[in-house]
């Protein structure tokens, strides 16, 4: 039957998978395998075919190796796929403030890069607050240089709350901080940090979905289990609400969760069209304008 | 290639959406039959297999009695109901609770075991699931696969609709099961991950998988789109989004 959403974009979605007019710019990415869970679009071109079909014309990513594994063989990962599809990849470098040589490094070894962005940071994986000291010398280099600094959040997480985005968004106003997951389960306070600070975003990898970790035999696979949210439905509507269109992007942990998932969310909220463009392409385009990617030495 | 299906003209029967008034609610939610069908025709949805919100966070003692007289006046909306162990009294025995079913119009019934707190094996629900076996009534199970793994080594030819799976990818330990059991099923609520619809039909064709949106758990636009823009023909998607459900149900012997 004809759905009674109004929306040209859902439409076009729903008929073709993907629109003209609302291209897709994924600000949440990885690359190749992960050691938790078969991952069918792994391989690069599964994973660059399903992009493309859902109108994804940029891709920031960081691999998995580099945040659960070998941080320097993993950000090498993360290169040559931005080296092997410089269209569609931006990279971000993660950092792992576990390893202080590679610290040391940091700002030379991400000029040394090509077609980055920016930082991918996971206070949760490597059991690291984000307020912490040895996070500093990244976010403040990401502040010099207005980069993107996309940071795995969870509600309540000794780690990476929203709250402790907050704190961080204090001391680097230029960096735009992208709130992984928004901080996902404490919606509230996340959706408030966004409100209260210009430079702090939703990001919606995996906001989409429910988690309930009694499903997941392994649970949510992080070193200290993450709490459980039994209920998303209208969340995307209230981002909008509260802290308005303009501070929500778009992401999915490819090859994790499929773009066309991530959409339907989109565009089956109640939100006008233009809303839907902010989310999926726009606010992401205005932060990748405000970066130079890096083009080595 | 051929130009695909106008999704506008397929049935969609989501096998897995609420309505009522949980403790803890979604930003977002139906608080009566009438918001849910709202809701699916915002979406385009025809039809909706339906639980109510207190089967699953309330007890179905309450529950159960109180769907189908909800849903009577709605012939887009099919009841459920929840079951819980018979020895406690909680419960009709298991011939009597399926007499009740067939009075009540109801074909199609949930496990919530996580919820409601028992094993759902057969120590504990022998006799209904044999009974439910014999009658293919088909059981909805939200369960983690290897509790399910459990279930169906005692019941091997059991009506099981395993869903919730998800969101990350549960492939490891679900296509073991998938493999041995051809009598289970999966929703499609938490295949959120990019592929998994396309190599489930691969290796075991579409027949056993479910069109589920888990409303309000998740937005119904999500399973929605992501169905309709899955890699597989126009005749495997029809049966998912509704053809499997209504075999399902009609194959049921009460
Ligand atoms: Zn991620």
């Amino acid at each position: 039957m004809n759905p009674t959403n109004p929306s040209t974009l859902a439409h076009d979605f729903m008929q073709q998978g993907c629109s003209d007019d609302c291209p897709i710019i994924d600000t949440h990415t990885h690359y190749g395998p992960y050691q938790g869970a078969y991952l069918p679009v792994m391989p690069h071109e599964k994973m660059c075919h399903a992009l493309r079909r859902a109108g994804v014309s940029k891709a920031l990513c960081s691999s998995h190796e580099a945040i659960l594994g070998d941080v320097d063989f993993g950000n090498a990962m993360t290169q040559q796929a931005v080296d092997r599809e410089p269209d569609l990849f931006r990279g971000y470098w993660v950092v792992n403030p576990r390893y202080s040589d590679a610290m040391q490094r940091l700002i030379s070894d991400y000029e040394n890069t090509r077609g980055f962005v920016g930082f991918k940071l996971g206070p949760e994986y490597h059991t690291y607050p984000l307020d912490g000291p040895r996070y500093a010398p990244a976010l403040e280099y990401a502040n010099e240089h207005k980069l993107i600094v996309l940071i795995h959040t969870w509600g309540g997480s000794a780690f990476d709350s929203p709250q402790q985005v907050a704190a961080v968004a204090e001391r680097y106003p230029e960096a735009a901080l992208l709130m992984g997951h928004s901080g996902f389960g404490d919606f509230e306070t996340s959706v408030r940090v966004a409100r209260d600070y210009e430079h702090a975003y939703l990001e919606l990898t995996c906001v989409y979905s429910a988690h309930d970790f009694s499903m997941l035999p392994a649970g949510s696979s992080t070193p200290v289990q993450l709490a459980s949210s039994l209920h998303v439905n209208g969340i995307i509507e209230y981002m909008v609400e509260h802290a308005s269109s303009k501070k929500v992007v778009f992401g999915t942990d490819m090859p994790w969760y499929s773009p066309h998932f991530a959409a339907g969310a989109i565009m089956f909220a109640r939100i006008d069209d233009e809303a839907r463009k902010d989310i999926c392409y726009r606010n992401a385009q205005g932060l990748l304008e405000r970066v130079r990617p890096t083009s080595g030495r | 290639m051929k130009k695909p299906a106008d999704t506008r003209t397929m049935n969609f029967f989501d096998c897995n959406c609420s309505y009522g008034v949980p403790s803890h609610p979604a930003f977002r939610f139906a608080r009566t039959p009438a918001e849910l069908l709202e809701e699916m025709d915002w979406c385009g949805i025809d039809r909706g297999l339906v639980y109510v919100a207190g089967l699953r966070y309330g007890s179905p003692v309450l529950w159960n009695e109180l769907t189908a007289p909800d849903l009577a006046s709605q012939p887009r909306l099919e009841p459920t109901w929840g079951i819980l162990p018979s020895q406690t009294g909680e419960q009709s025995p298991p011939e009597q609770f399926v007499t009740q079913m067939k009075a009540s119009g109801v074909r199609a019934l949930w496990a919530f075991p996580n919820e409601h707190h028992y094993r759902l094996d057969g120590v504990t629900f022998g006799d209904l699931l044999e009974l439910l076996t014999e009658k293919h009534i088909p059981l909805f199970v939200k369960l983690n696969a290897i509790a399910l793994g459990e279930l169906m080594k005692d019941f091997p030819d059991l009506t099981a609709v395993a869903v919730n799976q998800g969101p990350h990818s549960l492939e490891r330990y679900l296509r073991p099961l998938f493999d041995t059991y051809p009598n289970l099923y999966l929703d499609t609520s938490y295949l959120l991950v990019e592929g998994l619809i396309e190599e489930f039909c691969e290796r075991y064709g579409p027949r056993r998988l479910l069109f589920g949106s888990a409303f309000p758990d998740n937005c119904s636009g999500s399973a929605l789109l992501r169905l309709t823009q899955a890699e597989i023909d126009d005749e495997a998607k029809r049966a998912i989004a509704g053809d499997n459900l209504e075999r399902l149900l009609e194959e049921v012997r009460i």
